[in-house]
């Protein structure tokens, strides 16, 4: 699948499961969640989990980003295996000079859903936040109809705060809901979509280009 | 190196007080390496005309020589200073290291002993031709020299080890022992003193080797409080009470010892013994009383599984295969492989994983009960793909690892396995793309990147696997040489058998005599042991170490570079490399002008490439040999005399392919004389060079190798070549020849002709594809007609008849020979008809289906190791996980 060129987005799963409720908790011994770093040696996991859980293919740059990103990228390990990924990257939004944490994924296969992994990978996110204490706030995109990602999100705070329309070029609904967790009080852009894109990293002033060559990815459902 | 003098005051007698001087700088010199100024003080010896011919002042500027690489003109002075001062010990002593670092020990020996007539008490020849006679097992001269180092320095402590160590390894336990009770008793023990422990330990191990058991236990219970090595103390003890019957006390040992390590699967063995458990219900007994004891350790839950049958062993195994597949051990299958014997626990084992994973798949449990993680479906499905693949359902094993990967991508273990189910379907490539995808999951892994490496030579792609071994070898050399300085002996013989199935059989040749070499360097290699050993008294292991270097030769790796070598070398005899062999044997004629263009540009884009290529290799050429000056620079000790430079194209024209393939085999008769395939390839050899009475004694021993069935058909096909040959040649053997041949043959041939006794053979044995493949090929030896062609055809092509044999390896074996004409032209004509039949037997087999080759992964095409497959951009459907 070709790179769709629609604007920098983030693309974020519902880490909770489908199907029938479980048949009662995994024993606890059986059942280890770890968050490990992103390095050149298992990139290739992370373009894998990426690969079956995004519809999206991601371009060479995201990738490379990812390796500088330190604690704002994370491969998830359940019982030692890679089975979920949370990349972020830091934005500065150029209208208001505010600085957000912007969730470009996170996502978990689909087998080991509802276990908790979801929950981990945004409580690092958060739990970096905090302790940064720089943050305005943290956000990101979903499509409209995903329900449980946006029950998901709502249990940690995050609120829906904006919609962008044909936001995603190849999926249905292509609308997507900007939720965002704020962290200080800012003001308040409305319910209307985020003025400009949002440009890739912390200067806005980069190579206006930059967006296009960029990462531009889509959220399934 | 060793120094040509010490402590002797006899050298440079002959020269006055100052020269003498300067001579002794220039041993001094010499000991510490500076061998320039070694050199300028020999100049000022020997510029004085009165001594320009002094001889040890000749032989030492030679020394040094050596040292700098200079080696013609180092022999040129050595033996220079050798003809003037014939009774100098110290001019033979030089000629002796100096013929010493050219390995030739032989001579080197021969030159110590002229120098010790000169000078008796040398100590330091002696123990120079005491290293000398160890490393060549010149054993009775050994003892003798040692007895003389004894004599000589009887303080000394490494003199009574030599000189125990020199009876024992002659066997003469008696005198080892008294010589070590002598020296034992000289001996101050310190409170904790490791080496006398070992020294302790070695005299035991003599005691035990003579035969002596009570007298060893009763040794090793008297110096108990001395030995450090506990576990060990502990072991021999046990070991030693079972030899003495005395199994009540051992049992407290063992137990002690399992108590220690509650993992250790020998010592379980030991118990079994000592408590006398003979049947599987006694040995069960004792392991349910230790699951009780050690509920957390593995071995009293896996060893029981080797003795329960039936319900008892499904009872056990089902707890086992759970908390393995709960837990997630990769190597569950390898662990539990080797009780696939029994075809009943296989069957239990398949049962109840397919009921697993029935639960598994309905509602995420093995049995209704408790919930299991994810990834227990995942080594569950991993588990059983691993279970048809052994079972060589090679569908099966490819649908579960296929929904394995489509559960969690992101496994590698499972594309290692699927890779591995491609190979034993014998689809090559496929397999090495496999192994590439894995190995792309985790570059750091080594383990899977030498897979790789593996796979991709099983699939002749010998460039690319020495590409992905340069992910792990040092940068700046090629990585094929990186690899035979490492001595990486995997990665050259599967390289050999890569280049021999390419038919490129010099370089073949060149994998496989760098693999001799590197036995060779191992065994050089001891030297240094012998010094070091005695010095630190670790007396055990280089006894061992002594031991292991004798059979060095018998080792996988020399059998499978001399077995690869001696078939090139056979194939090289039967079809000689002619220079025409390397011409274009394109038709341009009958070309039309288009085709004749693009060949033409192919040609040209070919050459164009081969030029760059040979820039490449001038480049590192070059670079190679400064790198070279550079290591002489610094390494001023180059003691390694150059190897001659192996040049494929000259080995693949050899002179004498037969006794180049002899040199090969002499170390496997001699070291692998059990093994049937030895003889197999000697009688190839004799065969080919008509030497009947030596087909014969091949013949011989191949019948008396263990485990050798007399219907076995690779020894079939040789009795009956050799007794077409003696039939067909009776009348030119001489007359003894002749005689020993009748007498021998007698019990072999059983009176019957060639052609009855391969008739009888195809007949007993009618229901298994190896042998009649084998008694096929032989009728059309004896009977090439066309009708006998068409009657061996006709036998290998009903494969579904078959009860054994039929598998993906010999139906390929066979394939081969058709298509190289072994069964005649029939057989080639025949040879599509054989590959339908075979086609579907295994649907899955490239070379039995070609028509699979479009539809199969390949790595051929992939450039940039880096980039990602082609595979990678086709799995984008949308997972239907949502609600």
């Amino acid at each position: 699948m070709p790179d769709s060129s629609s604007s920098p987005s983030s693309t974020c799963t519902s880490p909770m499961a489908p199907g029938s409720a479980p048949a009662g908790p995994i024993d606890p011994r059986y059942s280890r969640i770890d968050l490990g770093d992103i390095t050149q040696h298992n990139i290739k996991l992370l373009k894998k989990v990426n690969a079956v859980v995004f519809p999206v293919v991601y371009h060479a740059k995201f990738y490379t980003d990812v390796l500088e990103a330190g604690e704002l990228a994370k491969l998830a390990f359940y019982n030692d295996i890679v089975v979920g990924a949370v990349c972020c990257r830091i934005d500065i939004e150029p209208a208001t000079g505010l600085r957000k944490l912007y969730i470009m994924t996170l996502g978990c296969l689909a087998p080991y859903r509802r276990l908790g992994i979801g929950t981990a990978m945004l409580k690092h996110v958060m739990d970096y936040v905090e302790r940064d204490g720089q943050f305005d706030g943290v956000f990101l995109h979903v499509q409209i109809n995903n329900e449980s990602a946006i029950q998901f999100y709502r249990k940690f705070g995050f609120d829906i705060v904006g919609t962008k329309e044909q936001y995603y070029s190849r999926i249905e609904p292509a609308d997507a809901h900007v939720l965002e967790k704020r962290l200080t009080s800012q003001a308040t852009t409305g319910g209307t979509p985020h003025p400009p894109p949002l440009v890739n990293g912390n200067n806005p002033k980069d190579d206006p280009d930059s967006h296009k060559t960029n990462n531009g990815h889509e959220r399934e459902h | 190196m060793p120094s040509p003098h010490s402590a002797n005051t006899a050298t440079g007698s002959s020269l006055p007080p100052k020269e003498n001087a300067q001579f002794k700088r220039i041993l001094k010199c010499y000991e510490q390496k500076q061998y320039k100024n070694g050199l300028k003080f020999a100049k000022q010896i020997l510029t004085n005309p009165k001594f320009a011919e002094h001889g040890e002042t000749l032989a030492m500027k030679g020394l040094t020589l050596n040292c700098l690489g200079r080696k013609d003109e180092a022999y040129d002075y050595v033996r220079r200073g050798l003809r003037n001062d014939l009774k100098s010990h110290v001019c033979w002593h030089v000629y002796g290291l100096l013929q010493r670092s050219d390995k030739k020990y032989d001579e080197a020996i021969k030159c110590y002993r002229n120098a010790l007539k000169w000078d008796k008490e040398n100590i330091q020849i002696l123990r120079d031709l005491s290293l000398l006679q160890i490393q060549m097992r010149d054993l009775e001269g050994y003892k003798e020299t040692r007895y003389q180092l004894f004599q000589l320095r009887p303080t000394q402590r490494a003199s009574w080890i030599g000189f125990a160590m020199s009876y024992h390894l002659l066997n003469d336990y008696d005198m080892t022992l008294k010589i070590l009770e002598e020296f034992r008793k000289t001996q101050q023990k310190a409170a904790y003193d490791y080496e006398h422990s070992e020294l302790l330990l070695y005299q035991n191990m003599v005691i035990q080797e003579s035969g002596d058991i009570s007298g060893a236990l009763e040794h090793l219970m008297k110096y108990e409080p001395q030995i450090c090595d506990q576990a060990h103390f502990l072991t021999t003890k046990g070991s030693l009470l079972l030899k003495l019957d005395r199994a009540g006390e051992a049992k407290a040992i063992f137990e002690e010892l399992i108590q220690r390590n509650p993992e250790n699967h020998e010592s379980y063995k030991f118990l079994e013994q000592a408590s006398g458990a003979d049947t599987p219900a006694k040995k069960l007994a004792i392991y349910v009383k230790y699951r009780g004891f050690y509920p957390k350790a593995q071995a009293p839950q896996r060893l029981p599984l080797n003795y329960a049958e039936g319900q008892e062993f499904r009872d056990l195994v089902e707890p086992y295969l759970k908390k393995a597949l709960r837990k997630g051990v990769p190597p569950l299958f390898v662990d539990l492989k080797p009780l696939y014997k029994n075809p009943d626990n296989c069957a239990i084992l398949e049962e109840i994983c397919t009921t697993y994973l029935k639960h598994m798949r309905a509602n995420g449990t093995f049995d209704g009960k408790t919930r299991e993680p994810p990834t227990a479906l995942l080594w569950l499905l991993y588990y059983l793909s691993q279970h048809y693949d052994y079972k060589s359902d090679y569908a099966t094993a490819l649908q579960l690892i296929d929904e394995a990967i489509a559960h969690t991508p992101t496994l590698i273990e499972l594309f290692l396995h699927k890779g591995k189910i491609y190979k034993h379907i014998d689809n090559r490539e496929e397999a090495a793309y496999w192994m590439d995808e894995a190995q792309v999951m985790d570059r750091a892994d080594r383990y899977i990147n030498c897979k790789s490496a593996k796979y991709l030579l099983r699939a002749n792609q010998v460039k690319e696997a020495e590409e992905m071994c340069k992910w792990f070898t040092r940068g700046g050399v090629p990585a094929m040489e990186s690899l035979n300085e490492m001595q990486c002996m995997w990665f050259q013989t599967e390289c050999a058998g890569a280049f021999e199935r390419l038919g490129k059989y010099g370089e073949a040749l060149k994998k496989c005599i760098e693999v001799d070499r590197h036995f060779t360097e191992i065994i050089e290699d001891q030297f240094d042991f012998h010094t070091y050993c005695m010095r630190k008294l670790t007396l055990r292991s280089y006894v061992d170490l002594l031991r292991l270097e004798d059979v060095l030769r018998s080792h996988p790796f020399y059998e499978k570079a001399a077995f690869c070598a001696i078939r090139v070398y056979l194939r090289l005899f039967d079809k000689p490399i002619t220079d025409d062999d390397k011409l274009n044997e394109i038709d341009t004629e009958n070309m039309d002008p288009s085709e004749l263009k693009k060949l033409r540009n192919k040609q040209k884009k070919a050459k164009r490439k081969a030029e760059l290529e040979a820039q490449e290799m001038q480049q590192l050429q070059a670079r190679k040999e400064l790198h070279n000056k550079s290591q002489k620079k610094n390494d001023d000790e180059l003691d390694a005399p150059q190897k001659d430079e192996l040049y494929p194209d000259k080995l693949e024209r050899p002179e004498d392919p037969l006794g180049e393939a002899l040199k090969f085999l002499e170390p496997l008769q001699l070291l692998a004389a059990d093994r049937l395939s030895t003889h197999v390839l000697a009688f190839e050899i004799y065969f080919r060079k008509r030497k009947p009475l030596l087909m014969l004694q091949s013949i011989k021993r191949a019948l008396n190798t263990p485990n050798t069935p007399p219907n076995d058909p690779q020894l079939h096909s040789c009795v009956i070549r050799f007794q077409k040959f003696v039939d067909e040649n009776r009348q030119s053997f001489p007359a003894p020849v002749s005689q020993v041949l009748d007498r021998e043959t007698q019990s072999i041939f059983a009176d019957k002709s060639a052609v009855q006794r391969n008739r009888d053979f195809l007949s007993a044995n009618d229901q298994s594809l190896n042998h009649v493949a084998v008694g096929a090929e032989m009728s059309v030896v004896l009977d090439g007609s066309e009708a006998s062609q068409k009657a061996a055809l006709k036998l290998i092509g009903e494969l579904e008849r078959f009860k054994t044999g039929v598998d993906i390896k010999t139906c390929s074996d066979i394939f081969h020979k058709l298509e190289e004409g072994v069964y005649g032209s029939v057989g080639v004509a025949g040879l599509d008809g054989f590959r339908q039949s075979c086609a579907q037997q295994f649907p899955l087999t490239i070379l039995f289906n070609p028509e699979l080759k479009k539809q199969s992964k390949t790595t051929t095409t992939s450039a940039d190791p880096n980039e990602p497959k082609s595979g990678d951009n086709s799995s984008h459907e949308v997972p239907d996980s949502e609600p």
